[in-house]
């Protein structure tokens, strides 16, 4: 591979209308039809309304390298990590991510509530765009460190949020991603499965995969990470060395000393 | 760039799977009945109408088998009518999945068709069953060769909706209206469907013209056909022309290329709408 990398990602904008979502209708959508003065004012109102979450981000990341990324809340980085998960696409710029990309943002994403824990380990993973064989071989695998094992067959409905939150860690973690997305979901369960978790977690981001990796603990980016991308209000402020961007990024919250 | 497509289907084709499985298991989990309702229902249906349309309205379809007739529209039309419904509400109901994890989104009203679509395979066990019980009657209804050219209907069907549901769920992301105004679009689309009466009934020619257009007719004709005949052909089951497979096919494949062009062109702006 030597020095390609694995997600460039080159001169990304995002915006956002904000006013869309409210009250759109059919009743709106013909008085717009047919007053001009109403679709100038709307015209208006969505130059108003533009947000952009994400203003000329670039970046790259190199195979097995561990990218943290830090920022305030809405400092763009979920959105950031949506765009390189093909979620979204970016309203400017380019993303180029290569190999298969697992998206650990959300756990349980696709749960159905009256499936077995079982079905849904399957539906789950199928969300997650694994097939069926795959499924099959890690099957035991995802049962024994969920630790579920006298629940498959019951309805999720009837769980605990814990056990639901064990169970959706336990498959979002069976992978062996060439990248690798994670949106600080470290902290389910008990104590004992968080340490766990964590533990797995770790086993996970220093097994030479490519990680992009968000959390609010800069202890954790710090020990990590191998370079670190500072977003603040959809701008990069800062690109490089863990220890240094952790230290500048808290320093601007003054919260240096307490670390 | 089909190549790409395709790559991508097969790389999903097991989350359509589980998402086709998922909603049958879900659909009937909890009924006592089960999988039973998917037989019983269209033939207590197929009763109801029957009794109404005979007893109240006086209606005849002289020659044939009014119960095959009316089922074997009506187990079309259900099809169509849920399967739309259903492949409407898919994407702006997935919307936690959109959000979070990429897929193509076309799976999502594209498992719907294919749910329902077993679900109408299961009909049509009751309807054969009402064509063998009613051959005692009719002479002419009998199960025969061309019932192999049936499954070119329901697959045109299929097609159709699937090319109306990837419209409806479109619009139904960028306009919440959209579930209500189908509501009432689907009702008036029923009535104007041969399903319980026959076309020849309607006296006004421009009606009458504009109702052989749809593509809805076409296909339920087509299998009507196949099924019982027509006053053409002296009510014995006959295959229809050439013509008629090409206009099935044709209206179908267009239904669904424009289907995936409106699509495929808003697909990327959902997210923000849903």
């Amino acid at each position: 591979m030597g020095n390609d990398s694995m997600v460039k990602v080159d001169g990304v904008s995002m915006r956002f209308n904000l006013g869309i979502e409210k009250n759109y209708s059919l009743k709106q959508a013909m008085i717009e039809a047919f007053s001009a003065k109403k679709r100038a004012e709307k015209k208006a109102n969505k130059a108003k309304n533009q947000f952009w979450a994400l203003t000329d981000v670039s970046f790259d990341v190199k195979p097995g390298e561990v990218m943290g990324f830090v920022g305030t809340n809405g400092a763009g980085k979920s959105t950031l990590l949506k765009i390189v998960a093909g979620v979204m696409k970016p309203t400017k710029g380019v993303v180029e991510v290569r190999g298969n990309v697992c998206p650990m943002i959300e756990l349980g994403a696709g749960f159905d509530s009256d499936l077995t824990a079982r079905e849904n380990i399957y539906l789950n993973g199928s969300v997650m765009g694994y097939n069926k064989h795959f499924l099959d071989s890690k099957f035991d695998e995802i049962v024994e460190f969920s630790e579920l094992q006298d629940f498959m067959e019951v309805p999720v409905k009837n769980f605990s949020s814990g056990m639901i939150a064990r169970l959706a860690f336990s498959i979002a973690t069976i992978v062996d991603p060439e990248i690798l997305i994670v949106d600080e979901i470290l902290s389910v369960g008990d104590a004992a499965f968080q340490k766990k978790s964590e533990a797995k977690m770790r086993s996970l981001i220093g097994g030479g995969t490519t990680v992009l990796y968000v959390s609010h603990s800069a202890k954790s980016i710090k020990s990590l990470c191998d370079r670190v991308v500072w977003l603040d209000h959809g701008k990069v402020m800062m690109i490089g060395e863990a220890e240094t961007v952790c230290n500048e990024y808290l320093r601007s919250l003054n919260l240096l000393e307490e670390e | 760039m089909f190549k790409r497509i395709w790559i991508n289907f097969k790389k999903y084709s097991f989350l359509l799977k589980q998402l086709v499985s998922r909603d049958f298991k879900v659909k009937y989990k909890r009924s006592v009945l089960g999988m039973l309702w998917s037989l019983l229902y269209p033939v207590l249906m197929m009763i109801v109408m029957s009794l109404v349309f005979k007893n109240v309205f006086k209606f005849e379809t002289v020659g044939r088998s009014y119960l095959v007739y009316l089922l074997s529209g009506l187990i079309m039309w259900n099809y169509f009518s849920e399967a739309s419904n259903l492949s409407m509400s898919s994407v702006v109901g997935n919307f936690s999945l959109i959000n979070k994890v990429y897929m193509p989104k076309y799976i999502f009203p594209l498992s719907k068709c294919l749910v329902v679509g077993i679900n109408f395979l299961l009909t049509l066990i009751p309807l054969y069953a009402v064509i063998i019980i009613e051959g005692f009657k009719f002479e002419s209804l009998r199960i025969n060769i061309y019932h192999l050219a049936l499954p070119y209907a329901y697959l045109c069907l299929f097609i159709f909706t699937l090319g109306i549901g990837l419209i409806l769920a479109t619009v139904s992301v960028f306009l919440r209206d959209m579930f209500y105004i189908y509501g009432i679009v689907t009702m008036i689309w029923m009535y104007l469907t041969p399903i319980m009466y026959d076309i020849n009934i309607i006296e006004n020619k421009v009606l009458l013209f504009l109702m052989k257009l749809n593509p809805l007719y076409l296909y339920i004709n087509f299998a009507r056909k196949i099924i019982l005949g027509d006053e053409y052909s002296n009510f014995v089951p006959y295959l229809p022309s050439l013509k008629y497979f090409a206009a099935c096919g044709g209206s179908a494949v267009i239904v669904l290329l424009i289907g995936i062009a409106v699509f495929k062109w808003k697909q990327d702006r959902f997210i923000y709408y849903v």
